[in-house]
Protein backbone atom coordinates (compact mmCIF):
# COMPACT_ATOMS: atom_id res chain seq x y z
CA UNK A 1 0.00 0.00 0.00
CA UNK A 2 1.15 3.51 -1.25
CA UNK A 3 0.77 6.09 2.15
CA UNK A 4 2.25 9.19 -0.64
CA UNK A 5 -0.09 9.70 -2.98
CA UNK A 6 -0.45 13.18 -5.37
CA UNK A 7 -3.59 15.05 -7.17
CA UNK A 8 -2.84 17.24 -10.09
CA UNK A 9 -1.11 20.14 -8.09
CA UNK A 10 -0.49 18.64 -4.56
CA UNK A 11 1.51 16.18 -3.06
CA UNK A 12 0.07 14.36 -0.02
CA UNK A 13 2.74 12.53 2.18
CA UNK A 14 3.73 11.40 5.34
CA UNK A 15 5.65 13.60 7.33
CA UNK A 16 9.54 12.94 7.75
CA UNK A 17 11.08 13.57 11.13
CA UNK A 18 14.25 14.66 10.31
CA UNK A 19 12.96 17.49 7.71
CA UNK A 20 9.42 18.70 8.23
CA UNK A 21 10.32 20.05 11.96
CA UNK A 22 10.61 23.66 10.80
CA UNK A 23 7.89 23.36 7.87
CA UNK A 24 5.62 21.71 10.82
CA UNK A 25 6.07 24.10 13.30
CA UNK A 26 5.37 27.43 10.67
CA UNK A 27 1.82 25.89 10.31
CA UNK A 28 1.15 24.83 14.30
CA UNK A 29 2.14 27.93 15.60
CA UNK A 30 -0.53 30.00 13.55
CA UNK A 31 -3.48 30.28 15.97
CA UNK A 32 -5.98 30.26 12.86
CA UNK A 33 -4.86 26.70 12.07
CA UNK A 34 -6.01 25.26 15.42
CA UNK A 35 -8.76 27.35 16.60
CA UNK A 36 -11.82 24.98 15.53
CA UNK A 37 -10.19 22.15 17.34
CA UNK A 38 -9.35 23.95 19.37
CA UNK A 39 -6.06 23.76 20.74
CA UNK A 40 -2.87 26.08 21.37
CA UNK A 41 -0.93 27.05 18.90
CA UNK A 42 3.05 25.84 19.61
CA UNK A 43 5.18 28.12 20.54
CA UNK A 44 8.39 26.37 21.03
CA UNK A 45 10.13 24.86 17.85
CA UNK A 46 11.16 21.38 19.79
CA UNK A 47 7.16 20.50 19.92
CA UNK A 48 6.89 20.13 16.38
CA UNK A 49 9.98 17.55 16.43
CA UNK A 50 7.87 16.08 19.36
CA UNK A 51 4.87 16.22 17.28
CA UNK A 52 6.91 14.28 14.71
CA UNK A 53 7.83 11.45 16.77
CA UNK A 54 4.14 10.87 18.34
CA UNK A 55 2.98 10.80 14.66
CA UNK A 56 5.22 8.21 13.85
CA UNK A 57 4.46 6.60 17.05
CA UNK A 58 1.08 6.25 16.47
CA UNK A 59 1.26 5.81 12.95
CA UNK A 60 3.45 2.43 14.05
CA UNK A 61 0.05 1.61 16.34
CA UNK A 62 -2.21 1.73 13.56
CA UNK A 63 -4.09 4.14 15.63
CA UNK A 64 -3.73 7.71 13.64
CA UNK A 65 -2.14 8.52 10.27
CA UNK A 66 -1.07 12.42 9.48
CA UNK A 67 -0.04 13.30 6.10
CA UNK A 68 1.15 16.80 5.02
CA UNK A 69 -0.42 18.50 1.73
CA UNK A 70 2.34 20.27 -0.27
CA UNK A 71 1.88 22.81 -3.35
CA UNK A 72 3.63 21.05 -6.18
CA UNK A 73 4.77 24.42 -7.70
CA UNK A 74 6.55 25.78 -4.70
CA UNK A 75 7.00 22.98 -2.08
CA UNK A 76 4.73 24.91 0.25
CA UNK A 77 3.13 23.06 3.16
CA UNK A 78 -0.20 23.89 2.95
CA UNK A 79 -2.08 21.55 5.26
CA UNK A 80 -1.75 18.84 7.67
CA UNK A 81 -4.73 15.93 7.31
CA UNK A 82 -5.08 13.68 9.94
CA UNK A 83 -7.23 10.69 10.75
CA UNK A 84 -7.31 9.26 14.32
CA UNK A 85 -9.06 7.17 16.77
CA UNK A 86 -9.17 4.76 13.88
CA UNK A 87 -12.04 1.90 15.00
CA UNK A 88 -11.18 -0.72 12.87
CA UNK A 89 -13.76 -3.42 14.53
CA UNK A 90 -16.66 0.08 13.57
CA UNK A 91 -14.49 0.56 10.56
CA UNK A 92 -14.45 4.26 11.61
CA UNK A 93 -12.52 7.05 11.99
CA UNK A 94 -11.87 11.11 13.18
CA UNK A 95 -10.43 13.28 10.50
CA UNK A 96 -8.87 16.39 11.76
CA UNK A 97 -7.27 19.20 9.72
CA UNK A 98 -4.86 22.32 10.32
CA UNK A 99 -4.68 24.41 7.36
CA UNK A 100 -2.81 27.55 6.41
CA UNK A 101 -4.05 30.29 5.47
CA UNK A 102 -3.50 29.41 1.79
CA UNK A 103 -5.49 26.13 2.27
CA UNK A 104 -8.69 27.60 0.86
CA UNK A 105 -11.86 25.47 -0.38
CA UNK A 106 -10.60 24.86 -3.75
CA UNK A 107 -7.52 22.89 -1.99
CA UNK A 108 -9.50 20.73 -0.08
CA UNK A 109 -11.55 20.13 -2.59
CA UNK A 110 -9.01 18.40 -4.96
CA UNK A 111 -6.84 17.29 -1.48
CA UNK A 112 -10.04 15.90 0.64
CA UNK A 113 -11.38 13.67 -1.65
CA UNK A 114 -8.08 11.86 -2.42
CA UNK A 115 -7.85 11.28 1.44
CA UNK A 116 -11.42 9.87 1.32
CA UNK A 117 -10.98 7.35 -1.60
CA UNK A 118 -7.64 5.97 0.17
CA UNK A 119 -9.59 5.60 3.83
CA UNK A 120 -12.30 3.78 2.13
CA UNK A 121 -10.66 2.13 -0.55
CA UNK A 122 -7.45 0.98 0.95
CA UNK A 123 -8.34 0.97 4.66
CA UNK A 124 -11.74 -0.04 4.49
CA UNK A 125 -12.84 2.33 6.52
CA UNK A 126 -16.83 3.04 6.49
CA UNK A 127 -17.63 6.38 8.10
CA UNK A 128 -14.93 9.57 8.35
CA UNK A 129 -16.35 12.04 11.17
CA UNK A 130 -15.05 15.44 12.02
CA UNK A 131 -15.43 17.25 15.16
CA UNK A 132 -14.75 21.17 15.39
CA UNK A 133 -15.67 23.41 17.61
CA UNK A 134 -19.55 24.89 17.29
CA UNK A 135 -20.53 28.08 15.78
CA UNK A 136 -17.40 27.98 13.15
CA UNK A 137 -19.21 29.12 9.99
CA UNK A 138 -16.37 28.45 7.42
CA UNK A 139 -15.90 25.26 9.02
CA UNK A 140 -19.54 24.55 8.54
CA UNK A 141 -19.22 25.54 5.03
CA UNK A 142 -16.09 24.02 4.02
CA UNK A 143 -17.29 20.35 5.31
CA UNK A 144 -20.70 20.77 3.51
CA UNK A 145 -19.43 21.82 0.59
CA UNK A 146 -17.26 18.28 0.51
CA UNK A 147 -19.97 16.56 1.08
CA UNK A 148 -19.91 16.21 5.03
CA UNK A 149 -23.50 16.48 6.78
CA UNK A 150 -23.91 17.75 10.00
CA UNK A 151 -25.28 15.26 13.11
CA UNK A 152 -25.53 17.30 15.56
CA UNK A 153 -23.50 18.62 18.61
CA UNK A 154 -21.81 17.27 21.09
CA UNK A 155 -22.06 18.97 24.62
CA UNK A 156 -19.56 20.19 27.00
CA UNK A 157 -16.41 17.86 25.91
CA UNK A 158 -13.67 19.95 27.36
CA UNK A 159 -12.56 22.91 28.86
CA UNK A 160 -10.78 25.47 27.00
CA UNK A 161 -9.24 28.87 28.29
CA UNK A 162 -11.80 28.68 30.98
CA UNK A 163 -15.23 27.78 29.29
CA UNK A 164 -17.05 24.29 28.35
CA UNK A 165 -16.25 23.91 24.31
CA UNK A 166 -19.27 21.84 22.42
CA UNK A 167 -18.13 20.24 19.22
CA UNK A 168 -20.32 20.21 16.28
CA UNK A 169 -20.09 16.38 14.32
CA UNK A 170 -20.00 15.53 10.39
CA UNK A 171 -19.71 12.73 9.00
CA UNK A 172 -19.43 11.40 5.35
CA UNK A 173 -20.03 7.82 4.63
CA UNK A 174 -18.34 5.44 1.97
CA UNK A 175 -21.11 5.36 0.18
CA UNK A 176 -20.90 9.57 -0.35
CA UNK A 177 -17.60 9.68 -2.01
CA UNK B 1 -9.68 -1.95 48.36
CA UNK B 2 -13.40 -1.02 47.49
CA UNK B 3 -13.96 1.35 44.46
CA UNK B 4 -16.85 0.50 43.56
CA UNK B 5 -19.65 0.52 46.02
CA UNK B 6 -23.42 -1.31 46.52
CA UNK B 7 -25.98 1.48 46.31
CA UNK B 8 -29.47 0.56 46.83
CA UNK B 9 -32.19 1.73 45.23
CA UNK B 10 -36.30 1.05 45.60
CA UNK B 11 -36.43 -2.54 44.83
CA UNK B 12 -32.88 -3.49 43.96
CA UNK B 13 -29.57 -2.81 44.38
CA UNK B 14 -26.53 -2.10 42.13
CA UNK B 15 -23.13 -4.11 43.41
CA UNK B 16 -19.58 -4.25 42.59
CA UNK B 17 -19.04 -7.01 39.69
CA UNK B 18 -17.88 -10.57 41.93
CA UNK B 19 -16.38 -13.88 40.39
CA UNK B 20 -19.57 -15.81 42.36
CA UNK B 21 -21.59 -13.92 39.86
CA UNK B 22 -20.15 -14.98 36.35
CA UNK B 23 -22.72 -17.56 35.89
CA UNK B 24 -25.04 -15.02 36.53
CA UNK B 25 -23.39 -12.80 33.99
CA UNK B 26 -23.00 -15.09 31.03
CA UNK B 27 -26.80 -15.29 31.10
CA UNK B 28 -26.84 -11.93 30.72
CA UNK B 29 -24.55 -12.65 28.19
CA UNK B 30 -26.55 -14.75 26.62
CA UNK B 31 -29.19 -12.14 25.72
CA UNK B 32 -27.40 -9.20 24.04
CA UNK B 33 -29.85 -5.92 23.38
CA UNK B 34 -27.53 -4.48 21.26
CA UNK B 35 -27.87 -5.17 17.41
CA UNK B 36 -25.21 -7.09 15.59
CA UNK B 37 -23.83 -8.47 19.34
CA UNK B 38 -24.00 -12.32 19.71
CA UNK B 39 -24.19 -14.52 23.24
CA UNK B 40 -21.18 -14.59 24.07
CA UNK B 41 -19.76 -18.10 23.87
CA UNK B 42 -16.60 -18.45 25.94
CA UNK B 43 -17.48 -17.80 29.85
CA UNK B 44 -13.64 -17.19 30.43
CA UNK B 45 -14.30 -13.45 29.18
CA UNK B 46 -16.17 -13.02 32.11
CA UNK B 47 -13.09 -13.42 34.81
CA UNK B 48 -11.20 -11.20 33.16
CA UNK B 49 -14.04 -8.52 33.03
CA UNK B 50 -14.63 -8.75 36.67
CA UNK B 51 -10.87 -8.13 37.04
CA UNK B 52 -11.00 -5.32 34.06
CA UNK B 53 -13.65 -3.38 36.30
CA UNK B 54 -12.08 -3.37 39.43
CA UNK B 55 -8.55 -1.77 37.84
CA UNK B 56 -10.99 0.51 36.05
CA UNK B 57 -12.42 1.93 38.33
CA UNK B 58 -9.25 1.95 40.77
CA UNK B 59 -8.25 4.44 37.72
CA UNK B 60 -10.58 5.94 36.94
CA UNK B 61 -11.05 4.58 33.48
CA UNK B 62 -14.20 2.89 34.33
CA UNK B 63 -16.83 1.41 36.49
CA UNK B 64 -19.66 -1.18 36.53
CA UNK B 65 -21.90 -2.56 38.29
CA UNK B 66 -24.27 -5.74 38.86
CA UNK B 67 -28.05 -4.86 38.82
CA UNK B 68 -29.76 -7.32 41.29
CA UNK B 69 -33.46 -7.47 41.71
CA UNK B 70 -34.61 -9.72 44.74
CA UNK B 71 -31.44 -11.31 44.81
CA UNK B 72 -30.81 -12.39 41.46
CA UNK B 73 -28.68 -9.93 38.70
CA UNK B 74 -30.73 -8.78 36.14
CA UNK B 75 -28.63 -6.32 34.47
CA UNK B 76 -25.30 -4.26 34.40
CA UNK B 77 -24.48 -0.30 34.49
CA UNK B 78 -21.05 0.28 32.93
CA UNK B 79 -19.37 3.91 32.97
CA UNK B 80 -16.63 3.53 30.44
CA UNK B 81 -14.55 6.40 28.50
CA UNK B 82 -14.28 8.06 31.85
CA UNK B 83 -12.34 11.01 31.33
CA UNK B 84 -11.83 12.14 34.88
CA UNK B 85 -10.34 15.35 33.87
CA UNK B 86 -12.54 16.68 31.22
CA UNK B 87 -15.53 15.44 33.82
CA UNK B 88 -17.46 13.33 31.39
CA UNK B 89 -18.10 9.59 31.09
CA UNK B 90 -20.41 7.11 28.60
CA UNK B 91 -22.99 4.98 30.68
CA UNK B 92 -24.28 1.81 29.44
CA UNK B 93 -26.94 -0.72 30.64
CA UNK B 94 -27.43 -4.07 29.74
CA UNK B 95 -30.15 -5.70 31.01
CA UNK B 96 -32.24 -9.12 30.65
CA UNK B 97 -35.76 -8.92 29.46
CA UNK B 98 -37.20 -9.33 33.01
CA UNK B 99 -35.80 -6.12 34.03
CA UNK B 100 -38.43 -3.25 33.88
CA UNK B 101 -38.12 -0.13 32.30
CA UNK B 102 -38.46 1.18 35.91
CA UNK B 103 -36.03 -0.74 37.24
CA UNK B 104 -33.41 0.70 34.44
CA UNK B 105 -34.58 4.27 35.17
CA UNK B 106 -33.31 3.54 38.63
CA UNK B 107 -30.18 1.71 38.69
CA UNK B 108 -28.75 3.98 36.11
CA UNK B 109 -29.63 6.74 38.07
CA UNK B 110 -28.26 5.71 41.53
CA UNK B 111 -24.88 5.34 39.83
CA UNK B 112 -24.89 8.56 37.98
CA UNK B 113 -26.19 10.51 40.98
CA UNK B 114 -22.77 8.44 42.50
CA UNK B 115 -20.27 9.57 40.59
CA UNK B 116 -21.54 13.36 40.24
CA UNK B 117 -21.26 13.60 43.74
CA UNK B 118 -18.03 11.50 44.49
CA UNK B 119 -15.97 12.21 41.72
CA UNK B 120 -17.53 15.44 40.52
CA UNK B 121 -18.85 13.74 36.87
CA UNK B 122 -20.98 16.36 35.07
CA UNK B 123 -21.35 15.17 31.27
CA UNK B 124 -23.18 11.65 31.33
CA UNK B 125 -23.35 10.58 27.78
CA UNK B 126 -25.58 7.27 26.15
CA UNK B 127 -25.85 5.81 22.95
CA UNK B 128 -28.72 4.31 21.96
CA UNK B 129 -28.58 2.27 18.77
CA UNK B 130 -31.09 1.98 16.22
CA UNK B 131 -32.89 -1.46 16.83
CA UNK B 132 -32.75 -1.05 20.76
CA UNK B 133 -36.01 -0.73 22.38
CA UNK B 134 -37.62 2.16 21.64
CA UNK B 135 -38.52 2.86 25.21
CA UNK B 136 -34.87 3.37 26.47
CA UNK B 137 -34.97 6.53 24.57
CA UNK B 138 -38.28 7.56 25.87
CA UNK B 139 -36.66 6.99 29.90
CA UNK B 140 -33.71 9.09 29.06
CA UNK B 141 -35.57 11.76 27.55
CA UNK B 142 -37.65 11.25 31.35
CA UNK B 143 -34.20 11.32 33.06
CA UNK B 144 -33.11 14.90 31.58
CA UNK B 145 -30.60 13.51 28.97
CA UNK B 146 -31.08 15.40 25.55
CA UNK B 147 -30.50 13.68 22.21
CA UNK B 148 -28.01 15.61 21.29
CA UNK B 149 -26.66 13.98 17.59
CA UNK B 150 -27.37 11.30 15.98
CA UNK B 151 -24.33 9.52 14.31
CA UNK B 152 -25.19 7.57 10.81
CA UNK B 153 -23.43 4.38 10.70
CA UNK B 154 -21.18 4.46 13.66
CA UNK B 155 -22.29 1.56 14.77
CA UNK B 156 -21.69 -1.98 12.90
CA UNK B 157 -24.00 -4.62 12.75
CA UNK B 158 -22.78 -7.13 10.34
CA UNK B 159 -19.94 -7.72 7.74
CA UNK B 160 -21.14 -4.66 5.78
CA UNK B 161 -24.24 -3.23 7.67
CA UNK B 162 -24.34 -0.39 10.38
CA UNK B 163 -26.91 0.74 12.46
CA UNK B 164 -27.19 4.78 13.44
CA UNK B 165 -26.28 5.70 16.92
CA UNK B 166 -28.27 8.42 18.72
CA UNK B 167 -26.22 10.25 21.44
CA UNK B 168 -28.01 11.73 24.64
CA UNK B 169 -25.90 13.71 27.05
CA UNK B 170 -26.99 14.97 30.59
CA UNK B 171 -25.10 17.59 32.00
CA UNK B 172 -25.36 17.91 35.77
CA UNK B 173 -26.24 21.16 37.53
CA UNK B 174 -23.82 20.88 40.11
CA UNK B 175 -21.26 23.24 40.60
CA UNK B 176 -17.86 22.49 39.02
CA UNK B 177 -14.95 21.13 42.28
CA UNK B 178 -12.84 24.40 42.65
CA UNK B 179 -9.22 23.78 42.22
CA UNK B 180 -7.35 24.05 45.20
CA UNK B 181 -3.25 23.33 46.26
CA UNK B 182 -2.91 19.17 46.29
CA UNK B 183 -2.81 17.74 49.80
CA UNK B 184 -5.26 21.46 50.80
CA UNK B 185 -8.65 20.90 52.87
CA UNK B 186 -8.44 17.21 53.29
CA UNK B 187 -8.12 15.43 57.10
CA UNK B 188 -5.93 12.99 57.99
CA UNK B 189 -7.97 10.34 55.99
CA UNK B 190 -7.49 11.97 52.48
CA UNK B 191 -6.84 9.47 49.88
CA UNK B 192 -6.12 10.72 46.42
CA UNK B 193 -7.36 7.41 45.06
CA UNK B 194 -10.96 7.98 46.70
CA UNK B 195 -11.30 4.46 47.94
CA UNK B 196 -14.12 3.45 49.74
CA UNK B 197 -12.49 2.19 52.65
CA UNK B 198 -9.89 4.48 53.47
CA UNK B 199 -10.39 5.68 57.39
CA UNK B 200 -11.98 2.66 57.51
CA UNK B 201 -9.36 -0.04 58.28
CA UNK B 202 -8.40 -0.56 54.95
CA UNK B 203 -5.33 0.11 52.91
CA UNK B 204 -4.99 3.57 51.82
Amino acid sequence: MNWNFDTDNYTIRLPISEQDGDALYALLSDQSAVKHIPRAAMTVENQAIDELRRIAMRFEGREAVSWLIERKADGQLLARISVQYINWMMLNTQMQWELSPECDLAVLQEVVPAVLKLLSNDLQLHRIEMRVRSGNEEYKTNLEALGFKHEGQLPAQFEYEGGDVDLDVYSILASEF
Amino acid sequence: MQFTPELEFPGGRVKPLHYDDIDALYELYQHPEIPGQRPLQDKEHLNRMVEYSVQMAATQRGMMWAIEIDGDIKGMVSGFDWQPSQLRIMMRVDALPTLTIKEREQALNVCIDFLVNKYHIRNFAYQWIAGQKEDIKTMLLGMSFNHTATLRDAWRTGEKTFADVLQYHFLSSKEKPVPKRLGDGHDENYSPGQNLNAGKGGAS
